[in-house]
C-alpha cells in the first residue's frame, strides 16, 4: 500500500527545492504531489524540474489561477481518489520549509496503530526548542480554536491549525468530495471530530517558514478569526454525516 | 410633469425594463436572472401607477408614505442581493470544481505523453 504526501505550494519557488530535498529519506512506498496553486512566480517550473529529476514518483498538478489553500489541498484528496485505492493515507506537508519530514512515518504509525482517520502534527504536545511553537498571538488564536473545539465536539486538540496532519481514507474521501476554502485546517479537524471519525494528535517539530507569505497576515488575522468560528458553529447545526465505518 | 414619488417611480419602472430587455437582448443576462429584475420593474411601474396600493401598505403598516417606499425598495434590493450571493457561492463551487478537474486532467495527459514517449 502506498501513502501520498501532498504540498500545496503558493509562491514557493524559493523553498520547494529544500522541501523536496528533505523528503527524499522516506520510504519508498511515499509518492509526492505538489499542487501548484496558481502561483506568479516560477513555482511551476521549479516543481516540474524537480518531478523530472526525482527518483521516486512525483507529480505535478498545477491550478490555472490561485484558489487558496483549501482548494490546492482538496485537489490532493481528489488526486488519491482518482488513484483509486492505490493510497492508503495522505499526508498534508507544507511547501514553506516549516514541516519536519522525520515525523511522517510518527503521524502513519500513529493512525496504523490507534486507528486513527485524522493525526494532527502538534507543536504542543513536546517542546523541541526555541522558534518552533509560533509567536504569542497565534498560540492565543490555537489554543481558542482548541477550546472551541473542544466545547463543540468533546475533543480534545492542543493544535487544530496545524497542516501537517495525516489523513485516513474514510477522512480524506470525504475531503475530496468537500473541503473548507479558506483556512481549512480547524474546521475540518472539527468536522472530524463531530462526525465521529477517530482523530488525535502526535508530536512533531515545525521550523521557522523557509521562504514564502503566510496565508495569515496581519490584516486577515481578525477575518480568520471570524470565518472558522462561524465555519465550526455553522458545522454544529448542520445534521451528522455518517461517513463509513464511523462509531456509532 | 411634476416630480413626485409616484412619478419617479413610474420613471423608474420604465427604465428598469428598458435596462433589463437590453441586457437580455444582447445575451449580458440570463433571462432566469431578468425575471427578478422584470418582476422589480413591474412592482415600480404598478406603484407608479397606483400610487393608493403604497398608501394603504403605509396606512396598514403605520409608517409615513416615504417610509413604506423606502421599506419596500430596500426589501427588494435585499432579496435580490442575498440570492446573488446564493448564485455566486454556487458558481465559484462550479468554478473550482472546473479548474481542479482541468489541472488533473492536464497532469493526466502529462503522464500519457511521458508514458508514450518511453
Amino acid at each position: 500500500m502506498r501513502h501520498l504526501v501532498v504540498i500545496p505550494a503558493f509562491n514557493e519557488e524559493a523553498a520547494l527545492p529544500g522541501t523536496v530535498a528533505r523528503l527524499g529519506g522516506l520510504p519508498e512506498e511515499y509518492e509526492i504531489l505538489i499542487v501548484n496553486d496558481g502561483s506568479r512566480d516560477s513555482t511551476k517550473r521549479v516543481a516540474e524540474e524537480l518531478a523530472a529529476r526525482s527518483n521516486r514518483p512525483l507529480h505535478v498538478v498545477s491550478l490555472p489561477v490561485n484558489c487558496g489553500i483549501g482548494v490546492a489541498v482538496q485537489t490532493g484528496y481528489r488526486f488519491a481518489a482518482a488513484a483509486g485505492d492505490r493510497f492508503k493515507y495522505v499526508i498534508q506537508f507544507d511547501a514553506d520549509g516549516q514541516h519536519d519530514a522525520e515525523f511522517i512515518g510518527l503521524l502513519v504509525a500513529q493512525c496504523e496503530f490507534q486507528h486513527l482517520d485524522l493525526c494532527v502534527g502538534s507543536r504542543f504536545l513536546k517542546n523541541f526548542g526555541p522558534g518552533s511553537r509560533s509567536t504569542f498571538s497565534r498560540r492565543i488564536g490555537i489554543r481558542f480554536f482548541a477550546r472551541l473545539i473542544g466545547l463543540m465536539s468533546n475533543v480534545r486538540v492542543t493544535d487544530p491549525t496545524s497542516g501537517f496532519r495525516c489523513l485516513g481514507p474514510r477522512a480524506w474521501e470525504r475531503f475530496a468530495e468537500a473541503y473548507p476554502e479558506d483556512y481549512p485546517e480547524p474546521e475540518s479537524l472539527f468536522w472530524c471530530a463531530r462526525n465521529r471519525l477517530n482523530v488525535g494528535e502526535a508530536p512533531v517539530r515545525m521550523f521557522e517558514r523557509q521562504g514564502g507569505v503566510s496565508s495569515i497576515r496581519q490584516l486577515r488575522t481578525l477575518y480568520y478569526m471570524v470565518k472558522v468560528s462561524l465555519a465550526i458553529i455553522f458545522d454544529r447545526l448542520r445534521r451528522r454525516e455518517s461517513p463509513a465505518g464511523a462509531a456509532p | 410633469m411634476t416630480i413626485n414619488a409616484e412619478n419617479l417611480m413610474l420613471v423608474g419602472g420604465v427604465g428598469a425594463f428598458l435596462m433589463t430587455l437590453h441586457w437580455v437582448r444582447v445575451r449580458e443576462l440570463r433571462e432566469r436572472s431578468a425575471i427578478a429584475w422584470l418582476l422589480v420593474a413591474t412592482l415600480l411601474l404598478f406603484t407608479g401607477l397606483f400610487p393608493e396600493v403604497i398608501e394603504r401598505a403605509a396606512e396598514w403598516s403605520h409608517l409615513s408614505y416615504p417610509a413604506a417606499v423606502l421599506f419596500v425598495a430596500l426589501t427588494i434590493i435585499y432579496l435580490n442581493s442575498f440570492f446573488v450571493s446564493v448564485s455566486l457561492t454556487k458558481q465559484y463551487r462550479w468554478n473550482v470544481r472546473l479548474t481542479q478537474q482541468l489541472a488533473l486532467l492536464e497532469e493526466r495527459v502529462r503522464r500519457m505523453e511521458k508514458d508514450t514517449k518511453e
